[in-house]
C-alpha cells in the first residue's frame, strides 16, 4: 500500500476558485473531475499520465472505455462509513480489469487499511491527523481471510491442505513485542 | 455445532486484539467517540442509557454447554450478575465497564465466542430455526448454509459500511420457524423438482417505521450458487441504498421504490460476477467445502435411536402430577429422531423480564445440557433455550433439575410466552419501558387453567420502533411510543411471522390511539375476553380475529380506557 501526501508528488487538480475552468491544457498528472475528463479525452495526448477524481454516487462503469488511459482512479469517503467506495473499487479490479493506481481518498482513517487492501485499493491519502506507521500496522492483524479478495482471490474453502494451519499461527514475536499503541 | 478449526480461533483471537487496540487509541484519546463508534459496534459495544452492552453473538443460535458457563462467568465477574437473550438468537450483557471490554473479548475468544459484526452496517448474525437438524418437518438442514454464510460475511472487506445494518434468515423445514419474511435476505431450503438443494431467495423485508413483507428475488438458486447472489444483492444494496437518511437506509426501501429494477439489477449483476469476474466463480461452493462443513453437524456421538417407536406420550400414564403433564404438553416437542425430544427451557417467568438468565441459572442450563442434550443447546429466536437432544427416558428426571433451576415454567407458545426487547430501562434507544409492561402482563395472567384455555398466542413488546421485540409480526403486539415525554403504548392486532399458526407474514394493525401504562393489562384482558367470546370451536386467538375481523376487539379495548379516554372520544 502506497500512501499518497497531497502536496507531495506530480499529481494536481486544475478546479480553481471559480468553478471548473472553460478549457484545460493538457500536462501530465493533472487529476480531473469526469466533467473535465470528458471535456477533453478527445485530444488527451496518447501517454500522458491523467487521472480522474471519481465521486462515489457515479457507477464506475461510465469509466470503462477510459481506464486503458487513466494512470489513475481516485476515489472518494465523503465520511469515512459510506463504503460505496469499497464497491467501485472492486468492480474496477475484477471486472473492468484495471491496472492503474486506484486511490482512496476523502476521509480516509487507519483502522480502513484492512478493508482498502482487500477491495483494490493500492494508495491512500490518509486523513491529516492519521498516522501511516498506524495505518501499516492495521494491515497485520490477520493471516488469511475467509472469503477471497482483490489480494488473494482465492477463499478459505479454496485453499491448498495445510494453508489455514500456516495462516492461523501465532504472529511473529516481533509484531507482538512492537505494540500497537500511536 | 461446528467444531472451530485453529483458522476460525486466528480469525476470534487476532478480531478481538484489534478491538484490544482500538479501544486503547480510543481511551487513550488518540481515536476520538465518533470514530471508535463505528469500530466497537461492529465488536458488539453499544453505548446505552446506564451503561455499554455487549451483544455476543450465538451463530444461528447453537451454543454449548462450556461456552454457557464463560457467559455465566462474564456476568459475574464483568457484568451484574445476569444475561439477556434476544430475537437474533444472541445474547446480550448491559453493565460492563467500557475500560474492560477488551478483557471480555479474550475471554469469549477462549471458548470460540465474539461480538463480531453482531451491530454495525454490516451483515449480521445469521438467524435460524431453534429445531434445525432436529424438526420433524425437516427438508434440509439449514445450519451447514449458516456456518457457510458466516465465515462468507464475516469481516468480509466490501461491505463492512453499508447503508445501514443487514439480517439474513434461513429455514430448512416446511413450516417457517425463523420469520425469514421479515428479513432483508431471508432464505427458505427447498429441493426441485430433479430432488437437487437450493434456495427460495426473498429480499426486503423488515420492520421498524415501515413494516414490509420482503418479496421473492428468485424460486430457486441452486446451494452451491449462494454466496454468489448475495453477493450481488448485497452489492447492488451497498451501491445504491440510500444514505442521506438513516430511516429510509434499509434495503426494503431500495426494493420499494425500485421494484422490478431492483430485481433486474441483482440478476444482472449475479450473472456479471460469474461471466465477466476475474475470479468470478471463486465463492461458487465446492461440495467438499458442504461436506467438511456438514460434518459439524451430524447426529451428536451418543446419540442412538432406540429399534421401535415406543414414544407413547407418558403424559396420560397413571399417576403423572399434572405440572408434569403441563410440561410435556407445552415444553416438550416432537424430534425428527425415534426416541428423542426438543425440550424447551423457559425464560419467560414472573420477577424476571423475558429472556434474562442469571449467572447460577446459566451455570443450571449447561449442567441440563450437559446431563441431558450431549453438551448442545439452543437460544430460540422468541428468547428461550432448547435442548436439542433430550430422551424420552430423561424427561422426567430433565423436569425435576429444569424446575429446581426455575426453567420449567409450562407456558411455551402461550401468552406468557411472550416477546420483549430491553426496552426503556436499559436501552438508550426506547421511547418506553417493556420490561414493567411484560411483567404487569404475566402477573394478570398467573393463573395456569386461564393461558391453557386462551391456547397459542403470539404477544410481542417493543419499546420502539426499532421493533426489536418484533411487535410487528405479534398477534398482539405493543410498542412504546413517546408523547409529551410520557410513555404510551400502541396496541396492533393480528401480525404474522410466517409461522403455521400465524399464517402468512403480515404487519399487525394498530386499533387506535396509544394506551397509558396502566391500561395495558386491562387492554389485554379485554381482547383475550372478546376472542373467548367470539371464538368458534378450538380456534386460537389469532384465527378468530382473522375470521371477525379486529372490529369488536378495537371496541372492547377502547372501552377500557381510562387516562385516555378524553383523547380517544375527542
Amino acid at each position: 500500500m502506497r500512501f499518497v501526501h497531497p502536496h507531495r508528488g506530480p499529481w494536481r487538480t486544475v478546479s480553481g476558485d471559480d468553478g471548473p475552468l472553460v478549457s484545460i491544457t493538457p500536462q501530465p498528472h493533472l487529476l480531473l473531475s469526469l466533467a473535465e475528463w470528458h471535456a477533453v479525452r478527445g485530444h488527451w495526448p496518447q501517454g500522458m499520465p491523467v487521472g480522474v477524481q471519481f465521486a462515489n454516487d457515479l457507477d464506475v462503469e461510465v469509466l470503462e472505455v477510459d481506464l486503458p488511459r487513466l494512470a489513475l482512479v481516485a476515489l472518494e469517503f465523503p465520511k469515512w462509513t459510506d463504503g460505496r467506495a469499497y464497491s467501485q473499487a472492486r468492480l474496477l479490479r475484477s471486472r473492468l480489469r484495471y491496472a492503474g493506481e486506484v486511490r482512496a481518498t476523502g476521509e480516509v482513517l487507519v483502522d480502513m487499511l484492512p478493508l482498502l487492501a482487500r477491495t483494490g485499493f493500492d494508495a491512500v491519502a490518509l486523513r491529516a491527523d492519521q498516522r501511516q506507521d498506524a495505518a501499516e500496522r492495521a494491515l497485520g492483524y490477520f493471516g488469511g481471510h475467509y472469503q477471497g479478495d482483490m489480494l488473494d482471490a482465492q477463499p478459505l474453502f479454496a485453499k491448498p491442505p495445510g494453508w489455514a494451519e500456516h495462516a492461523a499461527r501465532p504472529p511473529v514475536r516481533e509484531f507482538v513485542d512492537a505494540g500497537v499503541s500511536i | 455445532m461446528y467444531k472451530h478449526t485453529p483458522f476460525d480461533r486466528h480469525v476470534i483471537r487476532q478480531r478481538a486484539a484489534q478491538f484490544r487496540d482500538q479501544l486503547q487509541r480510543h481511551l487513550g484519546g488518540q481515536l476520538g467517540e465518533e470514530e471508535f463508534r463505528a469500530l466497537r459496534l461492529q465488536n458488539g459495544w453499544y453505548i446505552q442509557r446506564h451503561a455499554p452492552m455487549l451483544r455476543v453473538a450465538v451463530p444461528y443460535g447453537e451454543i454449548s454447554a462450556t461456552q454457557l458457563r464463560a457467559l455465566a462467568r462474564i456476568a459475574r465477574e464483568y457484568d451484574r450478575g445476569y444475561a439477556h437473550f434476544t430475537t437474533r438468537q444472541n445474547v446480550q450483557f448491559n453493565w460492563i465497564p467500557l475500560a474492560r471490554a477488551a478483557d471480555v473479548m479474550d475471554e469469549l475468544a477462549a471458548v470460540d465466542m465474539h461480538g463480531i459484526q453482531t451491530s454495525g452496517n454490516c451483515i449480521r448474525n445469521i438467524t435460524t430455526d431453534a429445531f434445525a437438524g432436529i424438526a420433524p418437518d425437516e427438508i434440509v438442514d439449514p445450519r451447514p448454509y449458516c456456518e457457510i454464510l458466516r465465515q462468507w460475511s464475516t469481516l468480509h472487506p466490501e461491505f463492512a459500511f453499508l447503508p445501514r445494518k443487514f439480517k439474513i434468515a434461513v429455514t430448512g423445514a416446511v413450516e417457517d420457524r425463523a420469520a425469514i419474511a421479515w428479513h432483508d435476505i431471508g432464505l427458505q431450503l427447498r429441493r426441485n423438482d430433479a430432488g437437487e438443494v437450493g434456495f427460495r431467495v426473498h429480499v426486503g423485508g423488515g420492520m421498524g417505521r415501515t413494516p414490509v413483507i420482503a418479496s421473492v428475488a428468485r424460486e430457486f438458486v441452486p446451494w452451491q450458487q449462494i454466496l454468489v447472489y448475495i453477493e450481488a444483492i448485497v452489492r447492488v444494496y451497498n451501491r445504491y441504498g440510500r444514505r442521506d437518511n438513516a430511516f429510509k437506509a434499509r434495503i426494503k426501501i431500495l426494493v420499494k421504490a425500485e421494484g422490478q429494477k431492483f430485481f433486474e439489477a441483482v440478476e444482472t449483476e449475479f450473472h456479471n460476477i460469474l461471466e465477466r469476474d476475474e475470479a468470478g466463480s471463486a465463492h461458487l461452493i465446492p461440495q467438499a467445502e458442504l461436506d467438511r462443513v456438514s460434518r459439524s453437524f451430524r447426529v451428536p456421538v451418543g446419540v442412538a435411536q432406540p429399534a421401535a417407536a415406543n414414544d407413547a406420550s407418558m403424559r396420560d400414564a397413571p399417576g403423572v402430577p399434572l405440572a408434569h403433564q403441563r410440561w410435556l404438553a407445552r415444553n416438550v416437542h416432537s424430534h425428527r429422531l425415534n426416541g428423542y425430544r426438543a425440550v424447551t427451557l423457559s425464560l419467560k417467568r414472573p420477577g424476571q423480564p423475558p429472556g434474562d438468565a442469571t449467572a447460577e441459572q446459566l451455570e443450571r442450563a449447561a449442567t441440563l445440557a450437559d446431563r441431558y442434550s450431549f453438551g448442545e443447546l439452543r437460544v430460540t429466536h422468541d428468547q428461550n433455550l432448547v435442548l436439542p437432544w433430550v430422551r424420552t427416558g430423561d424427561l422426567r428426571a430433565l423436569w425435576e433439575d429444569a424446575r429446581a433451576a426455575n426453567f420449567a415454567t409450562p407456558n411455551i407458545g402461550l401468552l406468557t410466552d411472550m416477546i420483549a426487547c430491553p426496552g426503556g430501562d436499559f436501552c438508550g434507544l426506547a421511547n418506553a419501558r417493556s420490561i414493567p409492561v411484560a411483567a404487569a402482563i404475566t402477573e394478570r395472567f398467573d393463573d395456569l387453567d386461564e393461558l391453557y384455555d386462551i391456547g397459542n398466542i403470539d404477544l410481542h413488546i417493543s419499546g420502539c420502533i426499532n421493533s426489536c421485540g418484533h411487535h410487528h409480526s405479534g398477534h398482539i403486539g405493543i410498542l412504546g411510543v413517546d408523547k409529551d415525554g410520557m410513555e404510551w403504548y400502541q396496541v396492533a392486532l393480528g401480525g404474522s411471522d410466517g409461522s403455521a399458526l400465524s399464517g402468512a407474514p403480515l404487519p399487525a394493525k394498530v386499533i387506535g390511539p396509544a394506551f397509558a401504562a396502566d391500561e395495558v393489562p386491562d387492554v389485554i384482558e379485554a381482547l383475550i375476553d372478546t376472542y373467548r367470546r367470539e371464538r368458534s370451536g378450538a380456534e386460537h386467538f389469532i384465527e378468530t380475529v382473522r375470521r371477525v375481523g379486529v372490529e369488536s376487539f378495537k371496541s372492547a379495548a377502547n372501552a377500557v380506557r381510562r387516562a385516555t379516554a378524553r383523547e380517544f372520544a375527542a
